[in-house]
C-alpha cells in the first residue's frame, strides 16, 4: 500500500516537475504547486526520495519473505537502494564546474557554473613584477547576510575586511550627476541589485567591502563577479587584491590545453566532432609525470576522483580561421560508477525474477 | 576573386525576378492562366525511358552531410511538394522519384505543368490571391497555375515566417510551408540553367584564347577548365594602367558575371566529389563553387570538367538517347571519383530499400493479417484461418524486420537513432512480442494484437515520413555519434515502449471485450488476457528500467551527470514508476485483471506521453523532432486511452453494482503468484 503511494506521488511529482521544469521540485522537502492561483503542498523530490529509500529499505528487502522466488526480486530492490543512495552521495558530496582554455593555456583548478567565493591575494614584489603570493578565499554564500548595520567580518587577515552588502545578482552603473544612490559610489560607478534571472550561472554577484588596517583609515571597496580585474588596495605598506569570483576548487593536476578540434559533417553547420587533446601534469609525483590525453564527446577523462568532460566551446561568434577555447566540464562524484553496478544488479535481479515467471508460464501453458 | 563573383551576383540579383525564371511577367498574366486559355495547348514532351531515369536516380550528391543517391533527394523532395512519392503527369502517367527530378532537371517548362504542390486548405490558396473554389480543398497545384501568385505568396509567406510556428494559424502556416516548396521548386528547376547556355566571348580578345573559344562561344565547363588561367589573366589585366587592359578587363568581367548568374541557382546539389580523398576533402562540391575555386587558381580535375560537360549535355538533352549519353559520362565522372573516395559503399542498397518498398508490403501483410484474424473470431474453429493470421503477420514482421536491418547495414547503426526509426522498431518489437506470445498461448487475441500493431503502426510511420518529409537517414549529431550507446540504451528504451504500448492494447482490448461479455462466460479468456498484459508490462518494466539506467550512464559519459530532470528523462521515469506501480499493485492485491487492465491501458497514454509528448513540449536535450502536426494524433490517442479507462470504470461499477445477483467474481489464483 505504501510502495504505491509512493510511487503515485512520485509520478504526480515528476508530471508537475515536467510541465514546470523546475529543479526545486526535486531537491526540495517541500514545495507549494499552483493549481489555478491556489497553491497546493507537495512533497518535494527530496523527501519522496528519502520516504522510497525508506520504504524500499523496510518493505522490499527487510520485511520480504526470503526464498528463491522473491531472490529476484530482493536483489533488484538492492539495486534500486543503491542507485538511490548514489544520487543522494553525488547530491550531498558532489562538485561541479568547468575549466575554459584556449589551446596553450592551462588550469590546475576548476570553476563552479554559480558558487561564488572573495579571495584576498597578496600582491608580493617579484623583481620588478608583482605575483600573486598567499591566498585566502570566503565562501561568499556566508556573506549573503551583510547589510551596512550588521556588516560580515572576514577573519584570519592582517586587516581588518568587512563586508558591508551583498547582492545576489548586480549591476555596475556609472553615477550620474542627476541622481542619487544610497549606495558607496567607488570610482564613479555603483552596484544596482538586479532580479535573478533563471539561468543561474548568469547572475554576477556583486558586494561592498571595507578594508580597515593599522591607521585605522576605512577604504571601501566595491566588488563584482564579472569583473575583469580584482579590486587592489594597500594596506600597512603592502598590497593585496580582493576578487569576487566564481568558487575555485584545486585539482591535483595541471591539465594544459593543446589542440581543439571541431568538426562538421561535409556541406554542413551539424557539428560531427569534438575534441580537445590536452596534456595532463600530474602534481603527486615530485618530477610531475605528464602525458597527453584527447577529451572527446562520450569520452571523458577519469583522473583522481575528478571527471573531465568535452562540454561546450566557443566564442559562439567565432568566424572560420578564430582561436577557439574549449570548455571542459569538471565533476568530483564519488559515486561516478555505483549506478552502473546498480544497473547491471537490477537487470539480473529482474531478468531472474521475470524469467522464472515466464518460463513456469510456458510450462503450464505448453502443458495444456 | 570571390568576392568579384559575389558582386557580379549581387549587382544582377535585383533585375531577376525571385519567380520568374521562365514566363511572362507577372503583370501579363490574368488570373489563371493555363495553356489552354490562350488558345494553344503544350503538347507534352516524350517521357524519358526507365533506363534513363534510373541512370539519374543512381548519381551520387552529397546532401546533408552525407553521399546518397539522387532518388532519395528526389523522393523527399517529391514528399515535400506533393506529399506523396509520385506525380501525375496531365495524361495522367504516374511519375515516380527519378522521373520527377528528371522533368525538373531538364525540362522545367514541362515541370511547372505538374500538379506539384499539395495545398491542404484552399483558404492558402485565397490568401495569396488566386480562386482557390476552381479546385477541390484540398488540392494539389502545378507552379503554372501558382506562378502569377509567386510574388504574393513570398511576400506574405516572408512576413508570416516571423510568427513563431506555434503561433502561426493554418493558413499562415501552410502558406509559408507553400513557400518554402516553391523556392525548393524554383531551386532545382534552375540547377542546370547554367549548363543550358553559352556564354559570348569577343572572338579576337585574349580571353578567348584563353578559354579556347574560337567560335565566339565559351561553356561554363570550358570557363572552369580554363578557370586558373582567366583568374591570372584577370589579376594580370586589373594590376595595368593601360586604358585597353581595362577595356580588356571590363569585358572578362561581363562574361564572368554572366557565368556567375547562371551558375547561381547552381548551388542546389552538391553533384562533384573534390578530387583529393574522403578523408581530406570531405565535402563535394556545386558547379557554381567548381567555377569559384578555379577562378581562385585551384584547377579542376579532369574527372570535374567531364561532370560539368556531362550536365551540360543534360541540360540540352532533347531525345533518350542524348540524354542517356550524358548521363553515362556523368556516372563515369562523379560515381566513378565517388568509388574511389569509398563513399558509395551503400548507395545501390538504399536504392533497391527505396525501390522494393519493403515497408508498403509489410503494410499489406498486416492488413490481410488482420482480415483473417478478424475472421477467425467469427469462424473460431477454423484452424487454417488461425494458421493463415500467424503466417500472414509473421510475413509482415519479416518485410518490417528485414526493412529495419538493411536500414542498419546502409547507415552502419544501430537500429533505432531517429523518431522515425523508433517507430518502425516499436512496431515490429511490438509485434514480435505479441506473436511469441501467441504461440504460447494460442487464443487468436494476440495474433490480432500484433496485426493491429502492425498496420497502426506502419500507417503512424508513413504519415510521419510525410509530415517531416527529410531524408529520414540523416547524419547524427556529435553525441548521438555513438554506435555503442544507440545499440544500448536506444534499443532497450524502445523495446520498453513497444511492450508498454503492446500492454495497453492487449489491456484496452480485455476492457472493450469486458463491456460486451460477462466474465463467467469465458473466465479462461479474460485471465488469460490478464495474464498476457502482466506478462507483456514484466518484460517491458526490465526493459525500460534497464533502458533508463542505461541512459542515465550515458548522459553520465558524455554530459557529467546521471540524471538532470530533462524532461525525456523524466518521461523514461514515469514509465518505469508507472509499470512497477501496476507490477506492485497487483502483487499487493491492489489491483486485479481489471485493474491491471485498466491500468496498463492508461501506462500506454505514459509511454505516449514520453515517447512523443515530451518532443512537443521543444524543451531539453533530447528534443530531437518537433513537429506540429503530431500533437493532433497524440491527443486522439490520449483521448482513446483514457476513454477506455472510463470504460473500465464502467465495468468494474457493473461488476459490483449491477450484477448483485451473479456470484462476485472468484480470486483468481494465478494473481497472487
Amino acid at each position: 500500500m505504501l510502495a504505491l503511494l509512493t510511487f503515485l506521488g512520485t509520478i504526480e511529482q515528476t508530471e508537475h516537475g515536467l510541465y514546470e521544469v523546475q529543479r526545486r521540485y526535486f531537491e526540495s522537502l517541500l514545495l507549494f504547486h499552483d493549481v489555478g492561483g491556489v497553491p497546493v503542498p507537495l512533497p518535494g523530490g527530496g523527501l519522496v526520495m528519502g520516504l522510497l529509500f525508506v520504504n524500499l529499505l523496510l518493505g522490499g528487502v527487510v520485511r520480504l519473505r526470503k526464498g528463491v522466488r522473491t531472490a529476484g526480486v530482493l536483489v533488484a530492490h538492492v539495486g534500486m537502494l543503491l542507485m538511490i543512495a548514489a544520487g543522494f552521495v553525488k547530491y550531498a558530496t558532489g562538485e561541479e564546474g568547468h575549466v575554459t582554455l584556449y589551446e596553450g593555456q592551462g588550469a590546475d583548478w576548476f570553476q563552479s557554473y554559480t558558487e561564488n567565493e572573495i579571495a584576498v591575494i597578496e600582491v608580493v614584489a617579484d623583481g620588478d613584477a608583482f605575483g600573486p603570493g598567499d591566498e585566502r578565499t570566503v565562501d561568499g554564500a556566508s556573506l549573503r547576510a551583510a547589510t551596512p548595520s550588521a556588516p560580515v567580518a572576514v577573519t584570519g587577515l592582517p586587516f581588518r575586511l568587512e563586508v558591508t552588502r551583498w547582492f545576489d545578482n548586480a549591476q555596475v552603473l556609472p553615477k550620474g550627476p542627476m541622481f542619487d544612490v544610497d549606495v558607496p559610489v567607488v570610482d564613479g560607478v555603483f552596484l544596482r541589485g538586479a532580479d535573478l534571472v533563471k539561468e543561474r550561472e548568469r547572475n554576477a554577484p556583486g558586494a561592498y567591502v571595507t578594508v580597515t588596517g593599522g591607521d585605522g583609515v576605512p577604504r571601501t571597496g566595491l566588488l563584482w563577479a564579472f569583473q575583469a580585474e580584482p579590486w587592489t588596495v594597500d594596506v600597512d605598506g603592502r598590497r593585496y587584491a580582493i576578487d569576487l569570483r566564481r568558487t575555485r576548487h584545486a585539482m591535483p593536476f595541471t591539465v594544459r590545453l593543446d589542440e581543439f578540434t571541431k568538426e562538421d559533417h561535409p556541406g554542413t553547420n551539424m557539428p560531427s566532432w569534438f575534441s580537445s587533446d590536452v596534456t595532463v601534469t600530474d602534481h603527486s609525483t615530485a618530477a610531475g609525470v605528464s602525458r597527453p590525453v584527447t577529451i572527446s564527446m562520450n569520452q571523458p577523462l577519469r583522473e583522481d576522483g575528478l571527471v573531465l568532460y568535452q562540454a561546450s566551446w566557443g566564442p559562439s561568434n567565432a568566424r572560420p580561421g578564430d582561436a577557439l577555447f574549449s570548455t571542459l566540464a569538471v565533476v568530483r562524484n564519488p559515486a561516478d560508477q555505483w549506478p552502473l553496478v546498480s544497473c547491471v544488479v537490477i537487470a539480473l535481479g529482474l531478468a531472474f525474477h521475470f524469467g522464472r515467471t515466464l518460463v513456469r508460464h510456458v510450462r503450464r501453458e505448453v502443458a495444456r | 576573386m570571390k568576392a568579384l563573383l559575389l558582386a557580379a551576383s549581387l549587382a544582377l540579383l535585383a533585375p531577376v525576378a525571385t519567380a520568374g525564371r521562365q514566363g511572362p511577367p507577372v503583370a501579363e498574366q490574368h488570373g489563371l492562366a493555363t495553356p489552354t486559355d490562350d488558345g494553344w495547348r503544350a503538347v507534352d514532351p516524350q517521357p524519358w525511358s526507365e533506363d534513363v531515369t534510373a541512370a539519374l536516380g543512381a548519381l551520387p550528391v552529397q546532401e546533408g552531410g552525407r553521399v546518397k543517391p539522387l532518388s532519395t533527394l528526389a523522393g523527399f523532395t517529391l514528399l515535400r511538394l506533393a506529399g506523396r512519392r509520385s506525380v501525375e503527369t496531365p495524361d495522367g502517367a504516374k511519375l515516380g522519384p527519378d522521373a520527377f527530378l528528371a522533368e525538373l532537371l531538364v525540362r522545367p517548362d514541362f515541370a511547372s505543368r505538374l500538379p506539384l504542390f499539395l495545398v491542404a486548405e484552399g483558404a492558402a490558396i485565397d490568401a495569396i490571391g488566386l480562386d482557390a473554389s476552381v479546385k477541390k480543398r484540398r488540392a494539389r497545384w502545378s507552379f503554372d497555375e501558382l506562378r502569377p501568385a509567386v510574388p504574393k505568396l513570398f511576400e506574405l509567406a516572408h512576413d508570416w515566417s516571423n510568427v513563431e510556428p506555434a503561433r502561426r494559424t493554418s493558413t499562415q502556416q501552410q502558406v509559408v510551408q507553400l513557400a518554402e516548396a516553391v523556392h525548393r521548386f524554383l531551386d532545382l528547376a534552375g540547377f542546370l540553367d547554367f549548363a543550358r547556355m553559352d556564354v559570348p566571348v569577343a572572338k579576337d580578345s585574349r580571353l578567348a584564347q584563353v578559354v579556347g573559344a574560337w567560335d565566339g562561344r565559351a561553356s561554363f565547363a570550358d570557363l572552369v577548365a580554363a578557370g586558373p588561367e582567366i583568374g591570372a589573366l584577370y589579376r594580370e589585366l586589373a594590376a595595368a594602367d593601360d586604358p585597353l587592359a581595362r577595356e580588356a578587363l571590363r569585358s572578362i568581367d561581363s562574361v564572368l558575371r554572366l557565368a556567375a548568374e547562371l551558375g547561381r541557382a547552381a548551388d542546389g546539389l552538391a553533384l562533384v566529389p573534390p578530387a583529393g580523398s574522403a578523408a581530406d576533402e570531405p565535402t563535394w562540391l556545386t558547379p557554381s563553387e567548381l567555377l569559384a575555386a578555379a577562378l581562385d587558381g585551384e584547377r579542376a580535375s579532369d574527372a570535374q570538367v567531364v561532370a560539368l560537360r556531362g550536365l551540360q549535355s543534360l541540360a540540352r538533352a532533347e531525345s533518350d538517347e542524348q540524354a542517356g549519353t550524358a548521363l553515362a559520362k556523368l556516372a563515369a565522372s562523379t560515381r566513378a571519383d565517388a568509388d574511389r573516395r569509398g563513399e558509395t559503399r551503400s548507395l545501390d542498397l538504399e536504392r533497391a530499400y527505396y525501390r522494393a518498398k519493403p515497408l508498403t508490403y509489410a503494410t499489406v501483410l498486416f492488413v490481410l493479417a488482420f482480415v483473417v484474424a478478424a475472421l477467425t473470431w467469427l469462424r473460431p474453429r477454423s484452424r487454417a484461418l488461425h494458421r493463415a493470421a500467424n503466417l500472414l503477420a509473421w510475413s509482415g514482421t519479416a518485410f518490417l524486420v528485414g526493412a529495419i536491418a538493411v536500414r542498419c547495414v546502409i547507415r552502419a547503426r544501430p537500429p533505432v537513432s531517429t523518431l522515425y526509426e523508433t517507430v518502425l522498431f516499436v512496431t515490429a518489437v511490438g509485434a514480435i512480442v505479441a506473436l511469441v506470445i501467441e504461440l504460447i498461448d494460442r487464443r487468436r487475441i494476440a495474433v490480432s494484437a500484433a496485426a493491429a500493431l502492425g498496420v497502426v503502426g506502419l500507417f503512424l510511420a508513413t504519415g510521419y515520413e510525410k509530415l517531416d518529409a527529410k531524408d529520414t537517414m540523416p547524419e547524427l549529431v556529435a553525441v548521438l555519434d555513438t554506435n555503442f550507446w544507440l545499440a544500448t540504451h536506444v534499443t532497450s528504451i524502445t523495446v520498453g515502449y513497444a511492450a508498454g504500448m503492446l500492454a495497453a492494447l492487449l489491456g484496452s482490448v480485455y476492457v472493450v471485450m469486458r463491456l460486451v461479455r460477462r466474465r463467467d462466460a469465458a473466465p479462461d479468456t479474460f485471465r488469460a488476457l490478464g495474464r498476457m498484459v502482466y506478462g507483456t508490462l514484466c518484460f517491458g518494466l526490465f526493459f525500460a528500467l534497464v533502458g533508463t539506467i542505461l541512459g542515465g550512464l550515458w548522459a553520465n559519459e558524455s554530459w557529467g551527470r546521471f540524471w538532470g530532470w530533462d524532461p525525456k528523462e523524466n518521461g523514461a521515469l514515469l514509465i518505469c514508476l508507472a509499470m512497477t506501480a501496476i507490477l506492485h499493485g497487483r502483487m499487493s492485491g491492489h489491483l486485479r485483471e481489471l485493474g491491471v487492465c485498466v491500468a496498463a491501458a492508461f501506462g500506454g497514454t505514459v509511454v505516449a506521453f514520453s515517447w512523443w509528448g515530451v518532443n512537443l513540449l521543444g524543451v531539453g536535450l533530447h528534443s530531437y523532432g518537433f513537429t506540429s502536426g503530431v500533437s493532433k494524433a497524440l491527443w486522439t490517442y490520449y483521448l482513446v486511452q483514457w476513454g477506455v479507462c472510463a470504460l473500465g470504470l464502467v465495468v468494474w461499477w457493473m461488476d459490483h453494482h449491477g450484477r448483485r445477483t451473479a456470484s462476485a467474481p472468484a480470486l483468481d489464483p494465478a494473481m497472487r503468484s
